[in-house]
């Protein structure tokens, strides 16, 4: 045995320093993907790529661009850009090519030779419509992987239906089972994870076959369905085929664990307490000062139980009203037991634990400044992700994109703009350059090369 | 002539868009995506799932099992309490639902990590592993000596992934290390429930913070540490190089979906809940039809148009024309929106509403004159009520397990498909320490 070891936690502190990631290698570097998705569940895959060092060329009609530079917070445009298009487009280059014209096709098919992973999220078939589809862009480049991203898949009867994250929520069940039982309030979730968890389960698909390419040469077609991948975590078919009963809303509980749920403490605040195990029971009951009552809780699945839940729910409501939460934190970090309290936004945003551990991130953009966002919340050590630019305006990349990869002439660019072949923005807040930057002077989007 | 000849071009799109028949297409589709004996990713692979009472890593390691690797789940001899995480106590062979559920393609090993014999045996398996998943404590392993800075000196390759509700690292992270990790909690750090719920002065407890019905905190948890994983796998294969994953659980929605983030930022504020309404699009949401709740969506203008048109309202078209008339940032005007639409939604049945939004977006799709609205509507169904829908018979979205001990359930199965090398469930099985025998045989044996 070594005499003296080093504290764990300043060993982990070196391993995962935020302040080196950009010194790391890039797990993704030379992959170029070409993104015609739109909106945030195609997006968000490809993004994720972007993240650990892809090239990402993101296809936008000119003058109309990405229905999501519009989708903005309660119409809060936020240096004429959208906060949310900030997020699901960080690093990526901004073309904006008009994919009807036939000149644009050969400039995509000339992109789609040399990519390696194709991202889109049209209703089913339209990719294939507009000859950029898996058919033809695999016949161009055989290794191409491609991922079709639709709210029911690419095949069987509703394919053709349109989807929103609203509406992949209500084909897989999951919009019926948050709310009051017995009421009729449901809830939505939020901030359409419906498009964002399964735009994560694309990114894992990617990686595989990225991972499938590298072991075999081949690339493959990845038909993801919204739905099913929202279906993937709901216990609630298992749970019928079984008990042949529906397990429907359930209020503001767990019904996996006893005591569950979100309480309000003494000082007003408001406290999420779950028990999963019988250690934990006995954590939170002496904590309570009242061991005793552990014994008589002892079976975890009869505590389980609707009435036995509901007993143990009300017992730890009025303990937890009679304390405040920092002290209910204290105790929990004592006794063991599951204790978070709830986060608001602005608490999130300016948590100094996120800071430090670089899930929230001040980044300083070359053209929007100081802005803020999210980092992982899978902390890599040895090649982490990283933001490199925030989102562009439309086309802002055209001009660097074509001489560098293209190798195009000025005269030829200026051609290809005139027969509106590729485009720019238009004077609406979402797609054009905020009003303090000069963009004549911007080098990359003049590029001289 | 000419008319004829329109006709075969627009025959023409149609087929090119389609295929070459509707039925050959899906035939094709279906025979190309389903796994049958293709490939597996992950085939040569062994990953460790050392979770203890976290589904967080059980859900990992679902995802690596399902992509092929060899996953071994290791426990203590009375079992992973996670056994017995199941709503309402319901269980299969004394084992919880969502256990059962994620028990794919895995071997059961039986191993105490508590006793320095386990610990033992512990390294001797890391040795052979590519992944290991644990939850315990920050630094628990590490004194162990079974932590990622022990096992990485002897396998420099390995990939350790570490799940829990701090992270491995910051003050904060060695203040709570022992806190134990859950669902609620995860949702409740990470800014779900602050979002969902009534608004403020809605009658208590309705205007609380809420918790989403489903383990949207463990879920994305899993499936970022999987993706974390796979993400370092391509490193290790370049490189030859392992690395430590550090997922901490209150950073899973906020770090999914960013709002939380941005939207403090910016505004510098907390939203307020709204209750029913969307904080960007409307209408989207719920509404009450005369046979139950539907779900609508319409919610950029021409689809709104065609919202107003079907429910013959157009009269208020001139007072929500715009995205922007509809922000649901002044709830009182939004209710109001919200009623004129509902006083039309409940005089239909939702199949009622359903045909008319279906019929309007075909005709809409077909014409230049409608400005292609597509409002859509659906029945808001119960998870045994979705499942019903033939479309998930077809792309078996869901698998029928018939398991001599277990008996027979359905678990969602195929969520992504993949021509080449899909992910599969191959079998759910769940005894304790039920492949003891041909895990020491297999790895132990030298």
């Amino acid at each position: 045995m070594a005499g003296k070891t080093e504290d764990y936690f300043s060993y982990t502190k070196k391993l995962f320093d935020p302040s080196k990631i950009n010194e790391k290698p890039e797990v993704f570097k030379g992959i170029k993907v070409l993104d015609f998705s739109h909106v945030i569940y195609g997006p968000v895959a490809a993004r994720i790529l972007a993240q650990y060092g892809a090239e990402v060329f993101k296809i936008e009609m000119p003058f109309v661009g990405d229905l999501w530079r519009f989708g903005v917070y309660w119409g809060k445009f936020w240096k004429h850009s959208s906060v949310c298009f900030h997020f699901v487009h960080f690093n990526k280059y901004f073309l904006s090519i008009n994919l009807k014209s036939p000149k644009a096709k050969e400039l995509i098919y000339k992109l789609a030779e040399q990519a390696d992973v194709v991202v889109e999220n049209f209703a089913a078939g339209t990719a294939e419509a507009w000859g950029v589809g898996y058919s033809q862009l695999s016949k161009v480049n055989p290794k191409i992987i491609y991922l079709s991203c639709a709210t029911y898949g690419q095949y069987g009867p509703l394919r053709f239906f349109p989807g929103w994250d609203l509406l992949a929520q209500a084909a897989s069940g999951a919009i019926s089972l948050s709310g009051y039982p017995g009421t009729d309030k449901y809830y939505k979730l939020p901030d359409y994870l419906g498009d964002y968890f399964p735009g994560n389960v694309g990114a894992l698909a990617l990686v595989m076959a990225l991972y499938h390419r590298k072991n075999t040469g081949k690339g493959q077609y990845i038909d993801l369905a919204q739905s099913e991948a929202l279906m993937r975590t709901l216990p609630n078919f298992t749970y019928f085929s079984v008990t042949n009963q529906e397990l429907e809303r359930v209020g503001n509980t767990d019904p996996t664990m006893a005591p569950s749920g979100i309480f309000k403490s003494h000082d007003g605040k408001f406290v999420a307490l779950a028990v999963a195990t019988d250690e934990q029971l006995t954590g939170l009951f002496s904590a309570m000062g009242q061991k005793k009552l552990a014994a008589e809780y002892k079976n975890t699945f009869d505590r389980l139980h609707p009435r036995t839940a509901r007993e143990l729910h009300r017992i730890t409501e009025e303990w937890v009203s009679s304390k405040d939460s920092a002290e209910i934190v204290d105790l929990a970090k004592e006794h063991r037991f599951a204790v978070a309290e709830v986060m608001d936004d602005f608490q999130i945003a300016n948590d100094e634990w996120r800071r430090q551990r670089g899930s929230v991130i001040s980044f300083k953009d070359d053209i929007y400044h100081q802005f803020v966002l999210p980092g992982p919340s899978a902390m890599l050590s040895k090649t982490p992700g990283r933001v490199k630019w925030l989102s562009r305006p439309l086309g802002y990349h055209n001009r660097y994109i074509l001489k560098t990869f293209f190798g195009l002439s000025e005269e030829a660019i200026k051609k290809l703009e005139k027969e509106r072949v590729i485009g720019y923005w238009d004077d609406r807040p979402g797609i054009k350059p905020p009003v303090y930057y000069d963009i004549e002077k911007d080098p990359i989007f003049n590029y001289k090369g | 002539m000419s008319k004829d000849k329109d006709k075969d071009k627009a025959k023409e799109q149609v087929l090119v868009r389609y295929g070459i028949s509707r039925r050959e297409r899906e035939q094709f589709l279906a025979s190309m995506m389903l796994p049958g004996d293709k490939p597996e990713v992950l085939g040569d692979l062994v990953v460790l799932d050392a979770s203890y009472a976290n589904f967080s890593g059980i859900i990992a390691a679902s995802l690596f099992a399902e992509f092929g690797a060899e996953v071994i789940k290791i426990e203590p001899p009375k079992g992973d309490p996670a056994r017995k995480i199941t709503p309402y106590g319901a269980r299969v062979d004394g084992v919880g639902i969502p256990f059962l559920m994620e028990a794919r393609n895995k071997r059961y090993f039986e191993l105490d990590l508590e006793t320095a014999a386990g610990r033992n045996d512990f390294k001797k398996l890391a040795a052979k592993a590519d992944v290991i998943i644990e939850t315990y404590p920050a630094g628990q392993m590490d004194e162990w000596g079974i932590g990622y800075r022990q096992l990485s000196k002897e396998n420099p390759d390995l990939i350790y992934i570490a799940i829990t509700p701090y992270g491995q690292y910051t003050d904060k992270a060695k203040d709570l290390r022992n806190l134990p990790d859950s669902d609620i909690t995860s949702q409740a750090a990470s800014g779900l429930a602050a979002n969902i719920g009534d608004p403020d002065l809605s009658p208590e407890p309705y205007n609380w913070p809420f918790r989403a019905g489903a383990w949207i905190g463990w879920y994305i948890s899993g499936l970022e540490a999987a993706l974390g994983g796979a993400i370092a796998l391509t490193y290790k294969a370049d490189a030859g190089q392992g690395q430590m994953i550090d997922v901490a659980t209150s950073d899973a929605y906020a770090s999914m979906v960013g709002y939380p983030v941005f939207i403090g930022f910016t505004w510098e504020k907390a939203r307020p809940r709204l209750g029913k309404h969307d904080f960007t699009l409307y209408p989207y949401g719920f509404w009450k039809s005369k046979d139950g709740i539907v779900a609508i969506a319409a919610p950029r203008d021409h689809d709104f148009r065609a919202l107003l048109k079907i429910l013959k309202i157009w009269k208020i078209e001139d007072d929500w024309r715009f995205t922007f008339d509809r922000i649901t940032d002044i709830l009182e005007q939004i209710e109001r929106l919200y009623d004129l639409i509902e006083a039309e939604t409940v005089k239909y049945t939702s199949d009622e509403l359903i045909t008319k939004a279906l019929q309007y977006s075909i005709k809409a799709a077909r014409s230049k004159w409608r400005g292609g609205g597509v409002p859509i509507v659906m029945k808001v169904p119960t998870p045994s009520e979705a499942m019903q829908n033939p479309h998930w018979k077809i792309r078996e979205s869901f698998q029928e397990i018939d398991d001599k001990k277990l008996g027979k359930f359905i678990i969602p199965a195929n969520f992504i498909k993949m021509s080449e090398s899909p992910p599969r469930v191959k079998w759910i099985s769940c005894g304790i320490g039920q492949d003891n025998k041909y895990i020491r045989k297999k790895y132990m044996s030298d």
